[in-house]
């Protein structure tokens, strides 16, 4: 079936479907074809083109770990005519999958320092999948702060992961909302400030960010006031893809290609993109 | 080998003759437009009415609409069954310099890191034959982007208009093969030669249009944020994405399935950077205003592409001039940009 041609897809067979919030689904899958799966690798960052057959492509970051390959999960927010459908599939549903594609989270970079991640609503799913990476190979690194926020409690994905992260001594976990409600006794407040007010310490420390634009933002701008450098902060951008394969064209900010140069991005190299479209 | 020529009245009968092994397509007007199809005897008079054609040479290797893979849903789960251009050798013949030298240029994208079946496929299988241009269009302005409108290192054979003859020459192996087994050819002289050079420099000279391309690149990063500029350039384009789909080395695509979800195809067309779905997000579209789209035009041809591969991604043909309803034309954007 598959032969060398990029284009065609692997069929998958969706394992597991989990309710994240209102519109947040992950979905564990897995290989239809064992000697597919035992020729699959992948890096934390790398995403992929995932199809419902008669609806489309879309892309999203493969958010389970490379260290955990029993099986693979996507997280999906639904925003339009392919996360619609893919938010209708069930328990041994099939779909298509080609990756994965793009650069992934510099692991050399990171090896040895101390890690500040901090995520905002589906800007987890790409982290979580280095997260674990980090965790399954804990004595590589030093400190590791996860900072995780959303609008509200009932916004908050992988409530189980971050359960897991606060119990365990792996991680130093936070999470705050937005605005909480009558039942949630966490923390309240913006992520920008709660980052500023846990002020890790820069030095020897690389921060990971990912989440929507407008975090993303304020965050950048926390943590030059904590003093990390543009070459210690590293995020993912997000273009309109369709290939993923650096061809079909639109994915580009200036000559950089988000599919094939990205979307693992330090922020040293965005300032020094050609564009101002993003 | 040395060079060959043939009357002209010659051609439906060698034409005629390579049809018998392999599909030999020429310049053909149907639908209103000319573009490569199939040679039948009846249109065996292109040679002389065409001056290009409507739909660049890109078509025949990266058509407008191509099925990529058929995928059917059965008791066992879902079957895909790729669906790959048919192996089979193509002539194609009467070539333009300015596509020959397109093709070249997206080949290079098609065949970089990931391999694009599709396009590589029928390339592979592809003959051309190039036809010099000895009386370029008012709009050709190909001599400036590195070509000249006779001649052509990027085809296989290149022919020249002699008047009652072509002159056929060897560019590339295959086509020094081919050439060996074309029947009904005689061995042209020195004389020939001299006269297809003395046409070749006569249709060189006959370019008006001519942009500077000379730190090009330096320039148009200068001018990125020229806003005023792009504003001004893009007034009156009607985001229509014609100048797109007649340009040679535009190769963007859209992917989308067909029929339902039990059976059906998945497709790629032809998408334009010139529609402003083309980039749209759930959240945002970072080219929602046209003149960043048309920025984005330019900017990939003339510095991104060249930056990216080494090479500006136009050929000159002059297509997006002619066939753009409200005359925006590249040569006075890029003169423009020359002189900011
Ligand atoms: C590298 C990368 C990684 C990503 N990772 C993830 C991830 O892990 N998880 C995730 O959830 N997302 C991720 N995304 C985003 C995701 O790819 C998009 O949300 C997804 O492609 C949307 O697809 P869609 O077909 O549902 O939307 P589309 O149908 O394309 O919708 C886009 C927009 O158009 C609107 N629209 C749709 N149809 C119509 C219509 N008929 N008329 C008018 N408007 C319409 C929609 O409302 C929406 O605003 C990632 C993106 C990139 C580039
Ligand atoms: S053909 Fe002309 S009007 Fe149409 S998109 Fe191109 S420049 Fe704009
Ligand atoms: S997604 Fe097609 S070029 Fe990047």
């Amino acid at each position: 079936m598959e032969g060398d041609n990029v284009y065609i897809p692997h069929v998958m067979k969706i394992e597991k479907v989990i309710q994240e919030t209102g519109n947040i689904k992950t979905f564990h899958f897995n290989f239809k074809d064992q000697s597919q799966k035992d020729k699959f690798t992948f890096k934390s960052g790398q995403f992929a083109e995932y199809s419902i057959f008669g609806e489309g492509e879309a892309t999203f970051c493969v958010s389970s770990s490379p260290t955990r390959m029993d099986h693979l999960e996507f997280s999906v927010m639904k925003a339009g005519k392919v996360t619609a459908a893919i938010h209708e599939l069930q328990e041994g549903d099939e779909i298509g999958f080609r990756g994965p594609y793009g650069n992934w989270f510099p692991l050399d970079l990171l090896q040895g320092k101390n890690l500040v991640f901090v995520g905002g609503g589906i800007g987890l799913a790409p982290l979580r999948s280095l997260i674990w990476n980090v965790i399954d190979n804990r004595d590589s690194y030093g400190d590791v702060i996860v900072l995780y926020g959303a609008r509200s409690p009932a916004d908050l994905s992988f409530k189980y992961d971050l359960e897991a992260w606060d119990k365990g001594d792996a991680i130093d976990m936070y999470t705050t909302v937005d605005r909480g409600d009558d039942a949630w006794t966490g923390r309240v407040g913006l992520i920008p400030p709660v980052l500023e007010e846990i002020g890790p310490s820069a030095q020897d420390t690389v921060a990971i960010t990912c989440g929507p634009p407008i975090m993303i933002k304020f965050t950048l701008q926390s943590l030059a006031k904590l003093g990390f450098t543009p070459e210690q902060i590293v995020t993912t951008l997000e273009m309109k893809m369709k290939c993923g394969i650096g061809k079909c064209g639109r994915c580009n900010i200036g000559n950089i290609y988000v599919c094939k140069d990205g979307p693992v991005f330090t922020y040293a190299q965005i300032q020094n993109f050609l564009s101002d479209e993003f | 080998m040395g060079n060959k020529k043939i009357k002209k009245d010659q051609l439906n009968t060698l034409f005629n003759e390579l049809s018998k092994d392999c599909s030999v397509l020429v310049p053909t007007r149907s639908k209103g437009y000319i573009g490569f199809d199939l040679w039948d005897e009846n249109n065996g008079d292109f040679i002389g009415w065409y001056k290009n054609t409507t739909i660049p040479l890109k078509a025949n290797f990266f058509p407008k609409v191509e099925d990529m893979f058929r995928f059917n849903k059965g008791e066992g789960g879902y079957e895909i069954k790729e669906i790959l251009p048919e192996e089979e050798s193509q002539i194609i013949f009467g070539v333009r310099p300015c596509d020959a030298r397109a093709l070249k240029i997206i080949g290079t994208l098609f065949a970089d890191t990931y391999k694009d079946p599709y396009f590589l496929k029928r390339r592979e299988n592809a003959i051309l034959i190039g036809l010099g241009c000895n009386e370029p269009c008012d709009t050709c302005f190909c001599a400036s982007m590195g070509a000249s409108p006779g001649e052509s290192q990027d085809v296989d054979l290149l022919c020249t208009d002699m008047g009652d003859e072509l002159l056929f020459e060897t560019v590339s192996k295959k086509g020094e093969d081919l050439l060996s087994n074309m029947r009904g050819l005689s061995d042209s002289s020195d004389g020939d030669s001299s006269k297809a050079k003395e046409l070749r420099e006569a249709a060189n000279n006959k370019i008006q249009r001519k942009i500077d391309t000379s730190n090009l690149k330096e320039k148009m990063r200068a001018n990125f944020e020229n806003r005023e500029y792009w504003e001004n350039v893009s007034m009156k384009c009607m985001s229509c994405g014609i100048c797109t789909y007649v340009c040679p080395t535009c190769h963007c695509f859209d992917i989308h399935d067909e029929n339902n979800k039990k059976d059906g195809l998945r497709v790629r067309n032809w998408d334009s950077c010139k529609f402003p779905l083309f980039t749209r997000m759930p959240m945002e579209n970072p080219r929602h205003e046209k003149w960043r789209r048309v920025r984005q035009r330019y900017h990939h041809k003339f510095e991104y592409y060249d930056m990216n591969f080494g090479v500006i991604a136009c050929t000159g043909c002059g297509r997006c001039i002619r066939e753009c309803p409200v005359n925006v034309d590249v040569t006075q954007i890029i003169t423009g940009i020359q002189s900011l």
